[in-house]
Order: C-alpha cells, then sequence, then structure tokens
C-alpha cells in the first residue's frame, strides 16, 4: 500500500488526536498526559522527517478531502510547506518539554496541553494547506485553539489580552475570507500553484486585483503583528511563557507571515504581484514595521514586553524579504521564517526561567542575573546577538540575503533599514546583556527558587540551550545540505522561480 | 599528511581558546590562558603555507597562514602570552579573556571576508565584556564608548560585506580587493570599509576611548589594546581595502591629512600632558595615524604602495611589538609607582634631566660644526634645539594642553594651503 498520500494527513493527526485524549484526562494524569504529549510530538517530528527525505529525493505527497462541491480540503508537502512544518514540529517538542516543567503543579494543565496540540495541529493545517480555503479554516482553527492559552492564567489582564487578540484575529479572519471569497468568484479556483494562478486575469480585473491583495495581506498581517494590526502582540505577552514561545516563534505571527509568503508566491506569483504594483507598498509597510516594532522595544522595561515589540519588527523581515521580489531576497525571507523562531523562542524560554526561577519580569531588575542563572543568560545572549544580526547567529544568515537580495533587486534602501534595525537592536539587547553579565546582582531577588546545583529545572533549563545551540548551528551549517538555509534554497529554486 | 595535519591544527588555533572559555571545561586546567594560546604558539614556528577551506562553514569560510599572517600571528601570540602573564585575572574575566583570543585568532587566520567579520565580531564583543569585567569606573565608561563605536563599526562593515559578495562570489581577501577595485560600488565600499576600521582600531577622531583606557585600564588590557582592536583593525584595513590597484587621489588625500592629524595631535597631546602612563596611549594614537598617513599615501601613489607592500605586516607586527613593549614598561613602572608617588616625580625629573643634557650635548655639537665650518648641520642642530625649548616653554606654560584641537586645526589648514599653493 502506497502511504505516501496519507502522510499530511497523518502529520496534522499525529498532534489532533492526543490533543483530544488529553482533553478527556483528569488532571492529576499527568504521566499519561505527559507521555501523549511526547508521543504525539516524536511521531510528528518522524513523519516530517520523512517528508523531508522524500521531498529532497522529489516524491509528492498530497491528501485530497471533499469539503464542498468544487472545493477540497488540501493538504500538500512541498518545500516552502515542510520548511514551516519542520520548524513548528521541532520546536513543539521543544516547548512541550519547556511547558511540562513551567506548568508542573499549576491547574488546569488538561485544558492547555488539549488546546496546545490543537494549536500546533492548526499550525501544521497552516503549512500543508494546499488551497486558499484550507488555509482559511486551519487559519481559524489557530485563532479558536490559541484564545483560550492566551486567557489560561484567567487573571483581569490576560482576559482583556484575550478579548483584544480575538478582536483583531476574527477582524483579520473577516478580511481574508472576503479577499478569498472574492477571488474564488474572479478566478474559480483557490488552488496554490507555483508562480500564482491569477495570471492573465491583470489587465481586466486590476484594481479588484489589487484590493483583493491588500485585504489577503490585511487579514494575514493581523496575525504576522504588522503594523499597524500588531496591538494584540505585546497584550498577548501576559500569557505563560510557552505560550508566548508558541504565539511568536511557532504559530500564531508565523502563520500571518507564511500566509503572505503563499499570497505573493502561490496565489498572485511575484512577477504578477510586482505588475499589479502592490509589492512595493507591502516592502514599505515592512519596512516601516521593523523600524517602528524595534523603536517601541526600546522604551519597555519588561522584558517580554520588549520581546514582544522585538518580535513584530523581526517578522516584518519575512514580509520584506518577499516583497523585494527577487530570488535572494526571498531566500533571505523564507529562511528567516526558522532564525526568528530558533532565536525568539529561546529568548522567550529564557524570559520564563527568569520570571518562574527569580521571579524577574522587568529588565530593571536583571541586575547581575548572569551569575545566578549563567546557562540561562547564555542562551539569551546567543538569542539576542542573532537578533543583532552578528556573525555567527542565524539572523546573520538572514540579514545576509535580505541585504543581499536588496542589492540584486535594486532597492539600495533597504540596507539602510536593515542597518537602522540591527542599531536600535544592538540599543535595547546590550544593555539587558550589560545588566545580566556585569552590574552586582541585588542582595535579594524578588523570589528564589532552588534546584540544588542547578540554576532552575532541567525541563526549563534544557529547551533554551536546545534551542540557542540550534540557532547557532544553523548559522555555522548553512551551508549543509538540510540546513535551513539550503532549503530556502530549494523553495526558490523549485516553488518560485522555476523557469 | 603533514600538511592536513598543518590544516587542522589552523582550525584548532581557533577551536581550542573558544573550547577552554566554557568555564566547565577548564575547571580542573591549572594556566588555562596560557594553555590556550599553545597552538598558535606551534603554529608560528611551522614555516609552510597552509589552508585551510571549510565550505560548510557559514557561507563558506577558509583558513590560511602565509608569511604575512605569521607576522601578525607571532605578534598575537607574544602580546596574549604577555597579557597572560602580567595580571591575575578572575575565572569570570578569563571567559571573555578566551573568548577575546578566540575571536582574534580567528581573524588573524581568516582568509576571506565572512571569516574575519565573524570572528572580528566575536573579538570585539569579547573584549568588551574582559574590559568590563571588574573595571573600575572609568573603565566602564571608555567601555561604553567603546562598545558603540563597535557597533556602528560592525554596521558599516556589514554593509561593506553586502557590498562585496555583490560585487565577486569569491569572498577571499584578494579576490575582493581585485573585483572591487573595479566595482560601481568601489567608492561606498571603500568609505565603508575604512569607517570601520577607523572606529574599530581608535584612530583619531575616534581615539577617546582608547586613549582613556590606556589611562584607566590594568596592564593586560592596555596590552591587549595595542593587539586586539587597534592591531585587527589595521589588519582589516589592509586585507578590505582596495590598495595598490588603482589611483584615488582625492580620497588618498583626505587620508593624508587625517593621517597626519591625527600624528600631529597625538604629539602635541605626548608633549603637553606627559604622565607617563599617556606615552603607550598617545603614541599608539600616532602609530595609527601614521598607518594612516601610508594608506593616503599608497591611494595617491599605488606603484608606491606596491613597491613596498612587502613591508606592511612586518612593519605592522614590528608596531604592535614596539608599543606593547612600551605599555609593559610603563606599566610595570606604573604598577611600583602610583601616579601621586614621588617615585613618578623621579620619573619626570630624570626625563627633564635627560633633555636638558640632550640640550647640552646639542650646543656642544652645534660649536663643533662650526669650528669644522659644517654650517648646514649647525644650523639644523640649531633648529632642533629651537624646537625642543619651544616644547619646553609649551609644556611649562600648558598652552598646548588646552588648545591642542585649535592648534592641530591650525597647522592643518596650513598644510592645506601649502598644498593648494603647490
Amino acid at each position: 500500500m502506497n502511504w505516501d498520500p496519507w502522510i499530511p494527513l497523518l502529520v496534522v493527526a499525529s498532534s489532533l488526536l492526543p490533543g483530544l485524549l488529553i482533553f478527556g484526562l483528569a488532571e492529576e494524569r499527568i504521566r499519561l498526559r505527559t507521555v501523549l504529549n511526547l508521543v504525539g510530538a516524536v511521531v510528528k517530528l518522524g513523519l516530517v522527517g520523512l517528508m523531508l527525505w522524500g521531498i529532497y529525493h522529489e516524491h509528492h505527497y498530497e491528501t485530497r478531502l471533499a469539503l464542498l462541491p468544487d472545493l477540497e480540503l488540501v493538504l500538500r508537502a512541498g518545500p516552502l510547506a515542510l520548511l514551516f512544518v519542520t520548524l513548528s514540529a521541532g520546536l513543539w517538542l521543544v516547548t512541550t518539554v519547556y511547558a511540562i516543567g513551567y506548568l508542573e503543579g499549576s491547574p488546569h494543565r488538561s485544558r492547555f496541553f488539549g488546546f496546545f496540540s490543537l494549536c500546533v495541529t492548526a499550525t501544521v493545517g497552516v503549512a500543508l494547506a494546499g488551497n486558499l480555503i484550507t488555509f482559511l479554516l486551519f487559519y481559524e482553527l489557530l485563532t479558536l485553539s490559541t484564545y483560550p492559552l492566551v486567557v489560561h492564567r484567567g487573571t483581569q489582564a490576560a482576559r482583556r489580552a484575550g478579548q483584544t487578540y480575538l478582536i483583531y484575529t476574527f477582524f483579520g479572519g473577516a478580511l481574508l475570507l472576503l479577499g478569498t471569497v472574492w477571488l474564488y468568484s474572479l478566478t474559480g479556483t483557490l488552488e496554490f500553484t507555483p508562480r500564482g494562478f491569477i495570471a492573465g486575469l491583470e489587465t481586466e480585473h486590476r484594481s479588484a486585483l489589487i484590493i483583493i491583495f491588500f485585504l489577503l495581506v490585511a487579514g494575514l498581517g493581523v496575525k504576522a503583528a504588522l503594523f499597524p494590526f500588531h496591538g494584540w502582540l505585546p497584550q498577548a505577552m501576559v500569557a505563560p511563557a510557552p505560550v508566548s514561545a508558541l504565539l511568536h516563534a511557532v504559530a500564531v505571527v508565523k502563520a500571518g507571515a507564511f500566509g503572505i509568503v503563499r499570497v505573493v508566491y502561490d496565489v498572485f506569483g511575484v512577477e504578477t504581484a510586482a505588475a499589479l504594483g502592490v509589492t512595493a507598498p507591502l516592502a514599505a509597510l515592512a519596512a516601516f514595521t521593523i523600524i517602528y516594532g524595534s523603536l517601541r522595544a526600546l522604551f519597555q522595561d519588561d522584558l517580554k514586553r520588549r520581546l514582544a515589540f522585538s518580535t513584530i519588527s523581526q517578522v516584518s523581515y519575512i514580509a520584506l524579504g518577499v516583497a523585494i521580489a527577487g530570488p535572494i531576497a526571498t531566500i533571505g525571507g523564507v529562511v528567516h521564517l526558522v532564525h526568528q523562531g530558533l532565536m525568539k523562542i529561546t529568548l522567550f524560554f529564557c524570559a520564563g526561567n527568569l520570571a518562574e526561577t527569580l521571579g524577574i519580569h522587568k529588565i530593571s531588575e536583571m541586575n547581575g542575573v548572569g551569575r545566578r542563572m549563567p546557562w540561562t543568560m547564555a542562551a539569551f545572549t546567543v538569542g539576542a546577538f542573532g537578533m543583532i544580526g552578528a556573525p555567527p547567529v542565524a539572523g546573520f544568515i538572514s540579514k545576509w540575503y535580505l541585504g543581499l537580495g536588496a542589492l540584486e533587486a535594486d532597492q539600495g534602501w533597504v540596507l539602510f533599514v536593515l542597518a537602522g534595525s540591527s542599531l536600535l537592536n544592538a540599543m535595547y539587547f546590550l544593555p539587558i546583556l550589560h545588566r545580566a553579565w556585569f552590574r552586582d546582582p541585588p542582595d535579594a531577588w524578588p523570589v528564589d527558587h532552588h534546584f540544588g546545583r542547578k540554576e532552575t529545572a532541567w525541563a526549563l533549563l534544557l529547551p533554551p540551550l536546545v534551542t540557542a545551540v540550534m540557532a547557532l548551528g544553523v548559522a555555522l551549517l548553512a551551508s549543509y545540505p538540510f540546513s535551513p538555509l539550503e532549503w530556502a534554497m530549494l523553495i526558490a529554486e523549485r516553488e518560485f522561480y522555476r523557469p | 599528511m603533514s600538511e592536513k595535519i598543518y590544516a587542522i591544527t589552523l582550525l584548532f588555533v581557533v577551536l581550542w581558546p573558544l573550547f577552554l572559555a566554557v568555564p566547565m571545561l577548564r575547571a580542573r586546567l591549572p594556566w588555562p590562558r596560557h594553555l590556550a594560546i599553545i597552538p598558535a604558539a606551534v603554529l608560528t614556528l611551522i614555516f609552510q603555507d597552509v589552508s585551510l577551506d571549510l565550505d560548510w562553514l557559514l557561507l563558506g569560510t577558509r583558513f590560511a597562514i602565509d608569511a604575512n599572517a605569521r607576522w601578525i600571528l607571532t605578534m598575537s601570540v607574544a602580546i596574549w602570552l604577555t597579557a597572560a602573564t602580567v595580571n591575575p585575572v578572575s575565572n569570570r574575566a578569563t571567559t571573555f579573556f578566551l573568548l577575546t583570543m578566540a575571536g582574534n585568532l580567528g581573524a588573524v587566520l581568516a582568509a576571506d571576508l565572512v571569516g574575519f567579520f565573524c570572528f572580528s565580531t566575536i573579538m570585539g564583543y569579547g573584549f568588551y565584556g574582559l574590559l568590563i569585567q571588574g573595571g573600575n569606573m572609568a573603565v566602564r565608561r571608555s567601555g561604553r564608548l567603546y562598545i558603540i563605536f563597535l557597533v556602528a563599526a560592525d554596521l558599516a562593515l556589514f554593509e561593506a560585506l553586502l557590498l562585496a559578495a555583490f560585487a565577486t562570489e569569491d569572498l577571499r581577501f584578494v579576490s575582493v580587493q581585485q573585483a572591487m577595485a573595479g566595482s560601481a560600488t568601489t567608492s561606498l565600499y571603500f568609505w565603508m570599509a575604512l569607517t570601520a576600521f577607523v572606529l574599530r582600531a581608535g584612530i583619531w577622531p575616534f581615539h577617546l576611548w582608547l586613549t582613556s583606557l590606556f589611562k584607566s585600564a590594568s596592564l593586560s588590557i592596555c596590552l591587549l589594546l595595542v593587539g586586539v582592536p587597534v592591531a585587527m583593525g589595521l589588519v582589516g584595513a589592509l586585507r578590505w581595502l582596495p590598495l595598490g590597484l588603482s589611483a584615488s587621489v582625492g580620497p588618498g588625500l583626505v587620508i593624508l591629512i587625517i593621517g597626519i592629524t591625527a600624528i600631529m595631535y597625538a604629539v602635541l597631546r605626548l608633549v603637553s600632558r606627559s604622565t607617563l602612563r599617556m606615552l603607550p596611549g598617545w603614541s599608539t594614537v600616532a602609530a595609527t595615524g601614521l598607518f594612516i598617513a601610508a594608506l593616503g599615501v599608497g591611494l595617491i601613489q599605488p606603484a608606491v604602495w606596491l613597491q613596498y607592500a612587502y613591508l606592511q605586516y612586518p612593519l605592522l607586527a614590528g608596531m604592535g611589538i614596539l608599543l606593547a613593549v612600551m605599555t609593559l614598561i610603563v606599566g610595570r613602572s606604573q604598577d611600583r609607582h602610583s601616579d601621586d608617588d614621588p617615585a613618578m616625580d623621579r620619573v619626570e625629573a630624570l626625563s627633564r634631566e635627560v633633555a636638558q643634557r640632550g640640550g647640552v650635548m646639542l650646543r656642544w655639537s652645534q660649536n663643533r660644526l662650526h669650528q669644522i665650518r659644517c654650517f648646514w648641520l649647525a644650523l639644523w642642530l640649531k633648529t632642533v634645539q629651537q624646537a625642543s625649548v619651544v616644547i619646553d616653554r609649551l609644556r611649562t606654560v600648558n598652552v598646548v594642553s588646552q588648545w591642542t584641537a585649535s592648534i592641530t586645526v591650525f597647522v592643518l589648514i596650513g598644510l592645506a594651503l601649502a598644498w593648494l599653493a603647490r
């Protein structure tokens, strides 16, 4: 029997089924819940590994299920889809380990892990979606599954943040739906196609297509936290650290950015989008968001809030890379999908460790914390330098390709945006590192949980160390086959710029 | 076979200090700072050109050692060994010490732009950690200035790197120099890279952090100032800039003037505030000024630059070692006598005595030259004597210290006018 058509569905199911089972578990069934979580994550990772090998050797994985007359639920694993799936599956495993340690002893863990699994299911669905309607379905499922995670703590601030999150994302979803329906009425298809499926319509429906493009980008821009749709993200940082990590690095903002890549390349096609004149405003908006996010980050004392504004800035690199509309910049944008994920998840894990172990939430409380938690701060340092774009961390590779791509596309102004952003990143990350490593620690920390000779619990310490090593590894081994960079090149070659 | 071993040694030179930088891994090792430099010291003794291409590392990185790199490596080994010996440092500072060392050695051995950029970045930030760790308030203030310049330099260098990568796929130094000499973005690349190295090396007018660190930092830091940011800034300029390939008189002139200004400024500051402690600092500023002036000449007259190309690295290494020796001697005497120690007055008195005796000698020589009717030489000696009297008077009235910048600008205008009149 040929299993290839079912593998994409199995990948989705590998987190959906454990999630549904976990919902039914009693709170005290800790071991079974942990086993379900980890088995699901490992199985998903195994299946993704299998698909990676297959796609590299030009195998074809596609699941089609009838949804409505003329509309199918399509799950297809192409190189781009697999890049995002690999990121989600890999970081889900790490985040699960972290969440198990982070939530130890706290209430409503079955609910949390149930929605956690659903969230990853939706993300993987978004990644594997073979048409716009499948994308839309999983995109909305993502909204619904992340809301309970944002409000998990049940505090007033959490509820308010959840409300804001819902308002923004439903608004975005509505725009996306409107754009999708309008597009379907013009084209009669929503199937993602290399180089887009609207070629030939641009003269007849030029204005409509331009409006549809901006409807889709605005709908996706809410989750991608593009200015001016970013307001929900800094508020959502009241969620527990594993959720923040998931929102910022794996699921929500990435789904938005990934959607923008899909719209530009597989719905409109980059040449058609450029001919319609919509890539230049997108590039300008992304550039503005990059600088705006960094400027806002500069003035935050709350660590997670600073990281949230940093995400707003960093995720727009992806949109910028796509909007520059050239193969090299696309590689930079697409690879940043992975690189930003690794660096940002490291930073959020570290922020969680500081909060859980020492009760540190503010940057002004971080004096000398490097002495008390050297490994956590070492991981944080790697993430921070990556964000600045310093070698040999992942961010350097992204900025390298974005910069080169800008020169190739004759858009030298992007270099100034990159330089300005790096400068601002340095301005808001280096003072944190200075405080943590070189200032004297206070006489007492806000709280001080002791874990024997370790600085914190293993489940909290290992995930940031692993992701920090990965953030270094993907840069140091950037030229290796199967590295995110090589994979992004494969994507550009096979999907976006195949003659 | 031996070539392979040498090639692996190249990698080991960088990896070994990086490995030892992790506190846990060096916990049971005695003298980790000395141990870390051993592979590099061994490499200086292997008189064979070796290279190692690591296509899988970063965007493709190459390490190589040739006669030029060996000069710089020898200087670096000498400075690191001395720095490791002169001051004991804490366990935490040792981490930064070794990180900086790894970055420094990596930058020396890097044969391409990406490798150099990567290792010099590690070196730069590691050195900041080393500075700040255990430094007093003055050191921290200078460190702040240093890191601002470092970030700005890294940004400029990254932009230059992008321009180079856009012009050529082969990012080895020689290829980039060739490609950039004929590129449409040569001018932008040149100024970006030059600005970066001027900032990194603390060349005038961005020397403030450098001189204030010479004033306030420990001896090992002062030694490393010469060997790490300054030397690598100058080495970077030699390797990155397309020199000796085509003439560009305008930029060359600007650079020449900057170089001369730096020398003049440093000399004036030296004679006006002659605390012994500042001698290496201002000498370093003067030396970097000399280098920049030579760069300017090389731009105006590429043939001259090529003619003396073989001297660049030996001179640079020699200059570095001389400055390090000066720093060491001054630092040792400082260790023995603090600034307010009467012994320091003795040092001052000694230098004045030497100057007075020198004056007597000059007058005697002048008379003798008159007697043997060698008037031109006598006249020259008289000029020297008068100049030393003027300098001595300036020291007394402290005019130069208050008006150094103005005097420098004034003399510069004079130079510019003389050039125009030519």
